[in-house]
């Protein structure tokens, strides 16, 4: 059957009167389920197998280290006195950070209608979800003694009605990240049961049509489901929606609720916020720029989707560069000597190197996305992206260890110092996490086929006959 | 759960093995312990009867309580006792009192019946209970044949002295010469003369690296005798200290500490003035309120000026601004001695040369001090014949040398080789406590009893007969000295018969038991105390007067000074083997498990290095290698070395090269000769290109130009000191150096209406001695960490020193801070624990609940004062090998021992309130005004720690809060802190006080309006800007010069 | 080829859900059950070395419990005796084999152990029944003497013949009496009186007395934490 686009178009043009199509080249759908099964169905590249043989390893380093953490005990790391957080807390908020992008683009943009989302959201929600595993493990070890742990749950321990301190941010953080962690998986879920079903019905093993067909609920794609699906859709992504906002805020307060200069400062939930979003969208273009040449997807995620979010960073970036400026402002503004030196500290002290690191990955790069070229050429986002990506972690270190080591009486600070265990750890939670996206992306449908039919631009016969009808 | 351990201690308490131990009836039979059993055998056999609590049953824990067959009279099981006794440190005898727990000694404190101390302690004194429990003690005589060693039974060793004193009773003790480590015990003198008698061919020599020869020499020059001088600092309006630590090392350190620091109130018409003229920052210059730092050869001549201007007639003018300090101070100490005739002490520390200390007996016997503020008291101790030892054993040797103590192959000047010389002995016998590295080349060591496990005497400082009782049975195969002597003699070996015979002897009225036993009970015999003295001054030649101290030194290497110092935690090295004092960080360079070369900012430029640079120092020939420390204050042109470091026969702890454990520090004894026991000049500072991490407490790092100037605004805001005019004038000038807006909570505040347990600090009395910390790690358990985490700043004391610089860098001044956990009402602490193991109590305690903690840490960050403490590792285990459960019996049963991963700090020493609290229920009585007393506050020799009820009016700490000068640290804040800082008054000279406007310009508007906060926090900086007029810039400065 | 559901499959549907929530009800329920401090504190009965039985001592021969626990008003530990205090009666035939008087069950094997501590000096290892955890910190005098009766931690001591703990001695116990102590206080007289029956009501005895020796018992953590 004839198809839309059999002819190359420039998706990136800025022209309100003529949208440009979210799929392009020779597709219809039968050639888009292929597209996306092929991944999974045909015969497992080696490169794949290189890949998953480093990143398992890494990821059974990560668990041998969280072993010996267990029985050393936490001073295996750096942390000291006064940084009594160190490098386990800034992982933790990088990489619930990272976990960011994929309900904002399922959920928010799809209550804002932009179709755009359907290409990239599958593989950012499954982003997401990944990186909040990693993120879940390290305050879960952090703590001193970890088999104690299941006393943070908020139940009456040892028939004494004694709860856990309500007031305390740390268990607000249990919550909200739990409640993150949940929704978004079932958010993630929910939206690929009808590609599962697919699955189902194209796998040739019997194996896979019963794991497949278990997953897919018996979905039969009758207009029925298809009614219901779509409404409890709806539903998830409006109840998704405030979380995206919620759960970096509350991890925020971990730091904005203490009293000490350089965290105690309110601006610190917008800002987390919007770091988030940042840093989660440079983690998908990291990974979609490539994934998209590998699995030839560049018909589905167009120059377009990349540019868009290429748009979204810049925006975020900017307000993050906003934010920084804010902090200095508020603090020379506000008076307060002790948070004037934390920042004075921050960008002239021992630190210095680590904060211009943070605003010329944080600030600087993500700027040269005003320029269209780089908006539209996947190897320049790349780079910029990871430079993101590094700013981004070493945001959360400025604020976390910087802050730390200088406080209130010069008598006791010192300088942080990590551990090659602190380094390996960070290292080998990427193993993790890479791990569990290789397997998705062998094993699930990596684009939201249903979905991206959906939004494919209508074939003219088609539009002739219906000007007829 | 390391936890478990002092409960399962408690059944130790109660085990048979451990009965035995306590209980056994005769001294000799320590021969009962397990023959050929090596201390680790016998250790495991311990450490098993320690596991004894972990037998578990299918369902239920089963613990065995093993009660005494008989208990002894008044025990009550688990309530502690205290016993006075008498402890020689050093040759100085100190009256302490010892509380016992089930049998066994936790801990040692002053005993507050007697003037030494009121109660107080040092370091020395709070750590000497470790060494009691320390598993490398020697724990049975040890044999050397062959270059192999052998343990033996005292059946052996005595088999050995028998045979061979019987051959001395024949030759009238020919050949055999004794080095016996001076002590002041009456009856080890008595048996000594027994001997002599004996044996008149024996030679007897006295030896300690620190007998105070100079002291001694210079009253003999002076008075033609020895005499020990006491000094009343409350009354004295002048008191100039010459290369001297009067309220710290001094023999008398306590005392005096505790007495100037009476004589430092401001609130008196007469504030003592202290003038510190010395080479190396000691504790006493931290009170002082001029300091000049000289180098030690120059000092004798400051003095000689000092009594020719006292001499002259004319005139004494201010010198003037642009002098140098030294001329400045100069002309003010003359000016202040003048005008306070018989109201000034001068007083000369060991380390200057007899002239010095006969100098300084004249000039207080020409300003009329003595017989005022300077007592003189005869001096019955016995002079130091060490040399007279070196000349008879090269002329002589001999077929037996014993050696009673002390360790003279480690601390003899290096230019005597002891060593040698004892090889001129066929035997030779060490009979000490700690195998050392004397026993090293001994073919015996005998180990002798810890003073707390046997009877003993000892002559205190003013002459008062002090008795020793034994706290508990010798745990190892030892014998005291005194039983040891008698042993020697073939007669009785029962030391309390032995002390009690002297004791008859000496003082006739302790013949009726009663009277000897009100002796053991109180500790000493009042009325022995001796009586004042007023010698004839002879004629001597002083001296001579010179200039050189009046300019500024030239730094040339080769030409440089250098000064030995007794370690603040070694001493002269026989501390090395303690954990807690090794551990303790220096008052002033807040070093810890090292020593290094000590040199002022402007010493380490000139020879172009910094911090933690490896140097090598050569003196004449002779050279060692550590790393630098820079130390604000420091003389110019001078160099401090501790002395104690290096021993390679210390224990596990200290260094003992046999078992593989590297020596701790650098043994500074190698350069040190016997011409030059103190100081000398000539040294060599040459950089080795290595560097070297010192394991330092405070300033982890060199600082950097921001930090630096950071420190620069707020130490005039923590520390808060003014002038005694500032003080007068605005008495409340500390409330309001810190200006904030209205403290107001977001929560309705909770009110204290039952106790309300609070804390002051004065910090006019404080002088950074440490007591209190390490008194705080006896009682409340507090771990040792080790070099490594104290480098990586994990040190666990609850109790912190703080000291900052202030002013120039060669002349500054300091301050020093106690800090701990503040209980804070609003504790910031409290609020971010997600577990609640840190809440308030009803009295306002911050209490920890180490069972509820799981160790987020939040606590910590959120701390502003940074005083909690975690426990990254599992510190017992670390500092505890497997053959040291021995250790655990220092341990303090009414403190939790805490586990890995657990937060802890300072509780205020609650259980002392929960015991206190429930003994005045039970009698039905109200808890006493002072009744409390926390461990810190206890030792404190200068009463600047006061702990109480701040609701009960009658409370000194009610008081204290209420002074004018009582301010909260960080109180801007808001977190309401329970501890408040009394704050610091200088009394400057007129001449030399800062600049009026400053007093005048902050006192005036903190004097206007009450600091509630009409002041934007704008001019809070303006503000500090003031205040560091008076307090000048910190002097890391030359560090950034560095950076 | 899909796979789906069959339709048989339904009827399983609501018997997966009744697993799923009554098999979360089932281990939730044991587990806290097995938790809980009545079953694992209460029933500790240990047998002890020497077959003393307080249903003898403090029941029938009605002996008071501080004739042989005397430090329990004096201090935290409610002492065992030691062999000393079992001699005062059975006491064993001595040198030359004579028995004096006094003496009860001078020869009986069950104080066998006895005899031979008191004459070698060697303590008895007596079972430790009521083990409070070691963070802890207990004080019997406290108690004793503000009118807390041994029986409300120790229960009826003199009817048994082997002595096991009957309470739990949990932190909610401690903190049941500590905040409503008025039912739990008795005349100090009575304190050992095991049998003790109050002749009015427990509260108001008990809030008298508490007026009296003025007892508002404390709640916080450092009370028994230190």
């Amino acid at each position: 059957m004839a198809t839309a686009l059999a002819a190359p178009v420039d998706t990136t043009i800025e022209d309100p009167t003529r949208r440009p199509p979210l799929v392009t080249g020779d597709h219809d759908y039968q050639s888009i389920t292929d597209t996306i099964h092929s991944i999974s169905e045909h015969k497992t590249p080696r490169a794949w197998y290189i890949a998953f043989a480093v990143s398992s390893t890494a990821t059974v380093t990560f668990f041998l280290l969280i072993g010996y953490l267990i029985y050393q005990g936490v001073g295996v790391w750096g942390n000291n006195n006064p940084v009594f957080w160190g490098w386990p807390i800034v992982n933790f908020v990088f990489w619930v950070g990272i976990g960011h992008a994929g309900t904002l683009i399922s959920a928010i943009l799809f209550l804002f209608r932009q179709n755009w989302r359907t290409s990239v959201n599958r593989f950012a929600e499954a982003m997401t979800i990944f990186a909040v595993v990693c993120a879940g493990i390290f305050p879960g070890i952090h703590v001193g003694r970890v088999w104690f742990a299941y006393w943070l749950a908020p139940y009456p321990a040892t028939r004494l009605d004694m709860w856990p301190n309500f007031r305390s941010p740390l268990l607000w953080d249990v919550f909200a990240v739990s409640t993150y962690a949940t929704v978004s998986l079932l958010f993630w879920y929910m939206g690929m049961i009808p590609d599962l079903a697919t699955f189902r019905d194209r796998s040739k093993s019997k194996i896979k049509q019963f794991v497949y067909g278990v997953f897919a609920l018996g979905w039969n794609g009758s207009a029925r489901h298809w009614h219901r699906y779509e409404k409890a859709y709806m539903l998830l992504a409006a109840l998704a929606t405030p979380l995206v906002l919620s759960v970096h805020t509350v991890v925020s307060f971990d730091f904005a609720v203490a009293q000490l200069p350089g965290w105690h400062a309110t601006i610190f939930p917008p800002y987390f916020v919007a770091g988030a979003v940042f840093s989660g969208f440079a983690m998908v273009i990291t990974l979609m720029v490539p994934a998209r040449k590998w699995f030839g997807l560049k018909d589905l995620v167009t120059l377009r989707h990349l540019e868009n979010m290429c748009k979204v960073i810049l925006a975020t970036g900017s307000m993050v560069g906003f934010a920084y400026a804010i902090e200095f402002f508020i603090a020379w503004y506000g008076g307060n000597p002790y948070e004037g030196f934390a920042f004075i500290n921050r960008a002239f002290g021992p630190y210095a190197w680590a904060y211009w690191t943070m605003v010329s990955c944080n600030v600087i790069a993500p700027q040269f996305f005003w320029i269209k070229k780089v908006r539209t050429t996947p190897w320049m986002m790349f780079i910029i992206c990871i430079f993101v990506n590094i700013g981004m972690w070493f945001e959360r270190f400025v604020i976390t260890v910087t802050s730390l080591s200088r406080d209130f009486l010069p008598s006791s600070w010192a300088y942080f110092k990590p551990t090659p265990i602190d380094m390996a750890m960070f290292a080998c939670s990427f193993g993790l996490f890479f791990t569990l996206f290789l397997l998705f992306c062998r094993y699930l449908p990596i684009v939201a086929m249903a979905e991206v039919k959906s939004v494919m631009p209508v074939p003219e016969s088609e539009a002739k006959n219906d000007t007829k009808a | 759960m390391s936890k478990t351990w002092y409960r399962s201690l408690r059944e130790l308490e109660n085990t048979a093995e451990f009965q035995e131990m306590l209980h056994r009836e005769f001294p000799e039979a320590a021969s009962e312990f397990p023959k050929g059993l090596s201390r680790r055998r016998w250790l495991q056999i311990m450490g098993s009867s320690l596991a004894l609590a972990g037998v578990s049953g299918c369902r239920f824990e089963a613990e065995t309580l093993a009660p005494f067959a008989t208990r002894p009279a008044n025990r009550i099981p688990g309530k502690t006792q205290q016993f006075n006794t008498t402890v020689e440190i050093a040759g100085q005898a100190r009256a302490l009192r010892a509380t016992s727990y089930d049998g066994r000694p936790i801990k040692l404190d002053g005993n507050p019946d007697h003037l030494s101390s009121g109660g107080a302690s040092d370091s020395y004194t709070q750590a000497t209970i470790l060494d009691l429990y320390d598993p490398d003690r020697g724990q049975t005589p040890i044999e050397s044949t062959g270059g192999s060693k052998f343990n033996r039974s005292w059946i052996e060793a005595d088999t050995f002295l028998t045979e061979q004193f019987s051959q001395f009773a024949g030759s009238k003790g020919d050949g055999l010469c004794v080095l016996a480590e001076s002590t002041s015990s009456p009856t080890a003198q008595r048996l000594k003369t027994a001997l002599q008698d004996k044996f008149p061919q024996m030679k007897w020599f006295d030896y300690s690296s620190l007998s105070p020869v100079n002291s001694r020499g210079g009253a003999t020059l002076a008075f033609g005798k020895p005499v020990r001088t006491e000094y009343d600092l409350e009354s004295a309006a002048v008191v100039v200290t010459i290369d001297s630590d009067l309220l710290g090392q001094h023999p008398e350190g306590l005392r005096n500490a505790r007495s100037f620091s009476r004589g430092r109130n401001p609130d008196s018409e007469q504030m003592t003035r202290l003038y510190a003229v010395e080479c190396e920052f000691t504790g006493t210059a931290v009170a002082a309120d001029h300091r000049v730092a000289l180098r030690p050869s120059q000092i004798a001549g400051f003095l000689a000026s000092v009594e020719q201007a006292l001499a002259s007639d004319e005139e004494t003018h201010a010198a003037d601004e642009s002098a140098p300090w030294s001329q400045q101070v100069f002309a003010a100490l003359v000016d202040d001695l003048k005008k306070h005739p018989g109201q000034s002490v001068i007083t000369v520390g060991e380390r200057q040369p007899v002239e010095v200390h006969a100098l300084a007996h004249r000039l207080n016997q020409k300003l009329g001090n003595v017989g005022k503020t300077v007592t003189l008291l005869p001096d019955e101790s016995s002079a130091d014949t060490f040399d007279e030892f070196v000349t008879h054993a090269e002329a002589n040797g001999g077929s037996m040398l014993l050696l009673l103590g002390g360790n003279p192959v480690y601390d003899s000047p290096a230019d005597v080789e002891v060593a040698e010389l004892m090889e001129k002995f066929e035997n030779r016998v060490h009979f000490a406590v700690y195998p050392n590295e004397t026993s090293a080349v001994c073919n015996w060591y005998l180990p002798m009893s810890h003073p707390l496990e046997c009877w003993s005497d000892a002559t205190l400082y003013d002459g008062t007969y002090g008795v020793a009782q034994p706290l508990i049975e010798p745990l190892f195969e030892s014998r005291s000295q005194i039983e040891f002597l008698a042993g020697l003699l073939g007669e009785e070996t029962d030391g309390l018969e032995l002390v009690r015979q002297t004791a008859r002897e000496l003082y006739p009225e302790l013949k009726s038991t009663r009277e000897w036993e009100r002796v053991v009970h109180n500790g000493f015999h009042a009325d022995s105390t001796a009586k004042p003295i007023t010698p004839e001054l002879q004629n001597f030649e002083g001296p001579a007067a010179s200039t050189e101290w009046q300019n500024p030194v030239e730094v040339t290497n080769g030409e440089l000074e250098v000064v030995f110092t007794t370690d603040s935690s070694v001493l002269d090295g026989r501390f090395a083997n303690n954990a807690w004092l090794q551990e303790l960080p220096h008052p002033l360079t807040k070093m810890t498990w090292s020593n290094a070369a000590i040199m002022s900012p402007k010493t380490a430029d000139a020879l172009g290095v910094k911090d933690d640079d490896v140097v090598r120092l050569e003196l004449d020939g002779r050279e060692i290698e550590l790393p630098v420390y820079v130390q604000p204050g420091q003389a110019t042109g001078s160099v401090a070395v501790a002395i104690g470091y290096g021993r390679t026969h210390a224990g596990l702890v200290g260094g003992d090269v046999e078992e593989g454990v590297a020596p701790v520090g650098v043994n500074a004894g190698v350069i040190r000769t016997a011409g030059n026991r103190y100081f000398a000049t000539g040294l060599k500072v040459s950089p080795t290109g290595r560097r070297e991490e010192l394991a330092v407490t405070q300033d982890h790092y060199a600082i950097d130009k921001v930090g630096l100037e950071e420190i620069h605004g707020r130490v005039g805001d923590l520390v808060r000191e003014g002038t005694l005019d500032e003080y007068r004038e605005h008495p409340e000038f500390a409330e309001h150096r810190v200006h904030h807006p209205p403290l107001e909570s977001l929560w309705t505040e909770v009110s204290y209406d039952g106790h309300a347990w609070g804390m002051a600090i004065d910090l006019n009395k404080c002088i950074g001695c440490n007591a209190c910390v390490v008194a705080c790690q006896s009682e409340n358990n507090v771990p040792v960490v080790g070099p490594d985490q104290v480098r990586a700043s994990r040190e666990m004391h609850w109790m912190k020193v703080d000291r900052y610089f202030t002013g120039d860098t060669e002349e500054p001044e300091v301050a020093t801070q106690p800090v701990t956990c503040q209980h804070c009402e609003n504790a910031p602490c409290e609020q971010v624990c997600p577990v609640a193991a840190t809440v308030h109590s009803n009295e306002g305690l911050n209490d920890m609940a180490y069972n509820r903690c799981i160790g987020t840490r939040y606590c910590g960050n959120n701390c502003p004062y940074k005083v909690r403490r975690f426990n990254f590792l599992d510190y017992r285990s670390e500092m505890e090998a497997a053959n040291r459960e021995l250790m655990n019996l220092v341990l303090n049963p009414e403190v939790t021992v805490r586990s890995r991963g657990v937060m802890e700090k300072c509780t205020y020493c609650v259980q002392r309130i929960q015991n206190t609290r429930i003994e005045a229920k039970n009698e039905r009585r109200p808890i006493g005004p002072n009744e409390i007393q926390t461990a810190c506050q206890q030792v404190c020799a200068s009463e600047a720690i006061v702990f109480g009820d701040l609701n009960n009016p009658e409370s000194d700490v009610a008081k204290a809060h209420a002074d004018a000068r009582a301010y909260g640290l960080l109180a801007e804040l808001n977190v309401k802190p329970r501890t408040k800082y009394l704050a610091r008054i200088r009394n400057p000279h007129p001449w030399l006080a800062p600049p009026v406007e400053s007093a005048h310009g902050h006192g005036g508007d903190g004097h206007g309006e009450e600091a509630h906060g009409e002041h934007a926090h704008a001019d809070e900086r303006h503000d500090a800007e003031v205040s560091h007029n008076s307090v000048p810039a910190p002097t890391q400065e030359l560090r950034e010069e560095q950076v | 080829m899909r796979f789906n559901f069959p339709t048989w499959t339904n009827r399983f549907v609501p018997v997966l859900i009744v697993t799923i929530l009554g098999g979360a009800a089932y281990v939730g329920a044991v587990v806290f059950a097995a938790t809980d401090p009545q079953t694992l504190n209460i029933g500790h009965k240990p047998t002890q070395p020497v077959p003393f039985s307080h249903k003898t001592h403090a029941g029938r021969l009605k002996m008071d419990c501080r004739y042989c626990h005397n430090t329990v008003d004096k201090a935290a530990f409610a002492a065992i005796p030691p062999t000393a205090t079992c001699s005062n009666c059975h006491t064993g035939a001595d040198a030359n084999g004579s028995v004096s008087v006094s003496a009860v069950h001078s020869d009986s094997p069950n104080l066998a152990l006895v005899r031979q501590s008191q004459a070698t000096g060697e303590p008895i290892d007596w079972m430790k029944v009521h083990d409070l955890p070691d963070y802890v910190y207990f004080d019997h005098s406290a108690h004793v003497n503000s009118g807390v009766s041994c029986v409300s931690c120790h229960g009826r001591v003199d009817r048994m013949d082997v002595v096991e703990q009957v309470k739990t001695l949990s932190m909610t116990f401690c903190l049941d009496c500590h905040r409503n102590p008025d039912p739990h206080l008795r005349p100090l007289e009575h304190v050992t009186d095991l049998a003790w029956v109050p002749d009015e009501e427990p509260e108001v005895i008990g809030g008298r007395i508490r007026e009296e020796l003025n007892i508002n018992p404390r709640t916080n953590c450092s009370t028994c934490h230190r």
